[in-house]
């Protein structure tokens, strides 16, 4: 009997502490979401297909940089905003299994919060000046840990769909695009 | 139910919520050994349908935007990977399977990988003179010839050029093509109907014998009661993905042709039999990574016919060799260019500026690293895959000898890409390149190939289905995939994949009429 009210007793307490430590872990998320999620404007002309209005704002920040013009270039070279390259990658990843999906997601989540520290940084990744940005990039680049050089490169990839699968980058590096369909001056 | 007139089922115009069949057999997949292996049934006069999870495209569909085509021929939008990420796996998903987007290589089945098979994998009844009469009539039915010369473009006579330079084995490759413009899309689906694939011949052939083939079904289960198969249960998805209709089809043959990922995954979560945890094990990739030489002259890669020489110099067959690695052209579309250069930003628009002067190879390694389909929590297959220290060194000696060739045949400059230097000048810089840090992460690495999940074989301790392709322990469960061959083929398989599956064909004819 006695050790039955001793267990009750220990039980109380641990569920307790159980409950305390959940609260804390609770709480830790909600302003770990809130931190993460909030502060993030779109146009309110943007309708997202799959990614969080946050996700979308690091793509489009990374995008400017990962497909950031060269300083010889002549005439106009289109910039990664001009060629919504964020709305395209939204749409892609639309596309895209779950699982590939949420590994998209948490390395977007890694690059925006965590990332910049590594790189000496204390703010978000979307508030960084593009030099910062760019010490960022190349430190997830050159990363020691395969799976954050692996999300990298998938990102890259995804930037660079979104960039080179317009026309008017086409006459940048001399492509003359799909003999299908093909205006008669050209693609531009 | 939405049946055409000439056999094709989409299973996104589905009406009814569950749709019923009986029929002699069910075939999953429709690339090369799917395909064949239905068109085989049909004509035994069997009443034989085939599923397949992608959809139904012609050549009208393929508008030569990567863009656009790559979300729809291949899987998992194009980027399927190894689990650790470090292998991007390209896989056809479609009426027509990988055949849609590969470049349309034939070659056949290396006498001394058949011969070894039979040695150390108890493989019975497929040594090269057994298989010969399936290739011949494969390459008949697909009109395989050599590629002309005057057809090869300036990225294959590179290769070419390199080869002769530095005396290194090379040779022209033979096609399933006839009528080609040379636009060079090959790997976005032949807007021209050229290729000579499952998709125009060989399913329609299957059709004018009566089979039926349903695009957007996805097999989720295969049903077995007391060691036979009984049926299957799938999925009909409209365009985005949502499921439309229940499908079941009662049957006493299921022939899996499916790859080497999709039907091992398939067998896995419907509980085939497995006693002796071979089922899934044994993955191979033939995985690669590039090298790009920049000339002075404009090679223009992307024109004409992406691949139609070969360097053979590092690539034996035989058992235990040290030269492993199959060398061909490899360049890309600006996406997949892009991609693919190292860094970003200004630099990496500076050498994409270069891009019509690339030349671009692959060394792509004859692998023994084993590796194994898994089903993951959400059922999709995941692809387990740790490169083998040996193929890594292979690996190196690969993109070292695409360095040289590419200096032999005139370049400017080499770059592979993660590998410092980036810029590779004068053979002599060759050497000081350390070649030992070369492994998957450290370069981009792509596998187009995946064989050998469930393999063949007379002891059934060390192989999935016998000989004649059917399940050890399941009756009325054949293979006719990629998933046969018990090690890597160091050879592009669509043609072995065939030629296996008409081999193979009498085989489940004959399982279908007992019934």
């Amino acid at each position: 009997m006695r050790e039955s009210a001793e267990n009750r007793k220990l039980l109380t307490r641990r569920r307790a502490l159980e409950l305390l430590g959940a609260g804390v872990v609770v709480g830790a998320g909600v302003v770990l979401a809130a931190v993460r999620t909030t502060g993030y404007a779109l146009p309110a002309t943007r309708r997202l297909a799959a990614l969080a209005d946050w996700q979308f704002v690091v793509v489009e920040q990374a995008a400017r940089r990962i497909a950031a013009p060269d300083d010889g270039a002549e005439g106009h070279v289109p910039s990664p905003d001009e060629v919504d390259v964020a709305g395209f990658v939204d749409e892609w990843v639309s596309h895209m299994d779950r699982p590939v999906r949420r590994d998209l997601g948490r390395f977007l989540a890694y690059l925006e919060h965590v990332a910049p520290f590594g790189a000496g940084c204390v703010s978000r990744f979307t508030r960084l000046r593009a030099p910062e940005q760019d010490r960022v990039l190349r430190q997830l680049e050159g990363s020691k840990n395969d799976l954050l050089r692996a999300g990298f490169e998938g990102l890259k990839s995804l930037v660079f769909m979104g960039y080179y699968r317009s026309p008017r980058t086409w006459r940048l590096i001399g492509y003359d695009g799909p003999l299908l369909g093909r205006p008669s001056g050209g693609w531009r | 139910m939405a049946l055409s007139a000439d056999g094709f089922v989409r299973g996104r115009d589905m009406t009814e919520s569950l749709v019923k069949l009986d029929v002699d057999a069910v075939v999953v997949g429709t690339g090369a050994g799917g395909s064949v292996m239905l068109r085989e049934l049909a004509r035994a006069g069997l009443n034989a349908v085939a599923f397949e999870e992608g959809a139904l495209l012609a050549s009208r569909d393929f508008n030569q935007r990567e863009d656009d085509m790559i979300p729809r021929l291949y899987q998992d939008a194009g980027a399927r990977t190894t689990a650790d990420m470090a292998i991007r796996v390209l896989q056809g998903r479609g009426v027509g399977g990988s055949t849609i987007h590969n470049t349309n290589l034939c070659k056949r089945t290396p006498d001394a990988i058949l011969d070894l098979w039979a040695r150390k994998h108890a493989v019975a009844g497929a040594s090269p003179d057994d298989l010969r009469p399936a290739f011949e009539a494969i390459e008949r039915d697909l009109a395989v010839s050599e590629i002309d010369p005057a057809m090869r473009n300036a990225n294959n006579e590179i290769l070419r050029r390199g080869c002769e330079a530095l005396g290194w084995r090379g040779s022209p490759l033979r096609h399933n093509r006839v009528g080609c413009v040379q636009s060079g899309f090959c790997e976005l689906g032949c807007s021209y109907d050229a290729k000579q694939n499952a998709l125009k011949v060989v399913l329609p052939q299957a059709v004018e014998a009566g089979a039926r083939v349903y695009s957007d079904v996805e097999v989720v289960r295969i049903e077995h009661d007391g060691g036979r198969v009984t049926g299957v249960r799938g999925v009909a998805r409209s365009e985005d993905g949502k499921p439309r209709a229940e499908v079941r089809a009662r049957t006493r043959l299921v022939v899996l042709g499916a790859s080497a990922v999709g039907s091992a995954a398939l067998a896995r979560k419907s509980g085939v039999p497995d006693p002796h945890g071979v089922l899934g094990r044994g993955l191979r990739l033939h995985p690669g990574g590039v090298v790009a030489g920049r000339f002075d002259e404009d090679v223009e890669g992307w024109r004409g016919i992406p691949q139609s020489y070969e360097c053979t110099e590092h690539l034996s067959y035989e058992e235990g060799s040290d030269r492993r690695v199959w060398i061909v052209p490899a360049f890309a579309h600006p996406v997949g260019a892009a991609a693919t250069l190292p860094g970003f930003g200004a630099s990496h628009m500076g050498s994409m500026r270069a891009y019509r002067r690339l030349a671009v190879l692959t060394a792509m390694v004859h692998d023994e690293t084993s590796g194994e389909i898994v089903v993951g929590a959400d059922e999709r297959p995941v692809l387990r895959y740790a490169m083998l220290e040996r193929d890594r060194k292979q690996l190196a000696i690969g993109l070292a000898a695409c360095a040289r060739l590419l200096l032999a045949a005139g370049a400017r400059e080499v770059t592979v890409p993660g590998v410092y230097p980036l810029r590779i000048t004068r053979r002599a810089d060759l050497d000081t390149v350390d070649w030992s840090s070369i492994r998957p992460h450290s370069v981009p690495l792509t596998a187009v190939h995946p064989l050998g999940t469930m393999r063949m074989g007379e002891d059934p301790s060390g192989s999935v289905v016998r000989s004649t392709g059917e399940h050890h322990q399941l009756r009325g469960l054949f293979v006719s995939d990629g998933s046969l061959f018990p090690t890597s083929l160091g050879a592009p398989p669509q043609i072995s994949i065939y030629a296996f599956a008409l081999h193979l064909a009498p085989h489940a004819i004959e399982s279908a009429r007992a019934g």
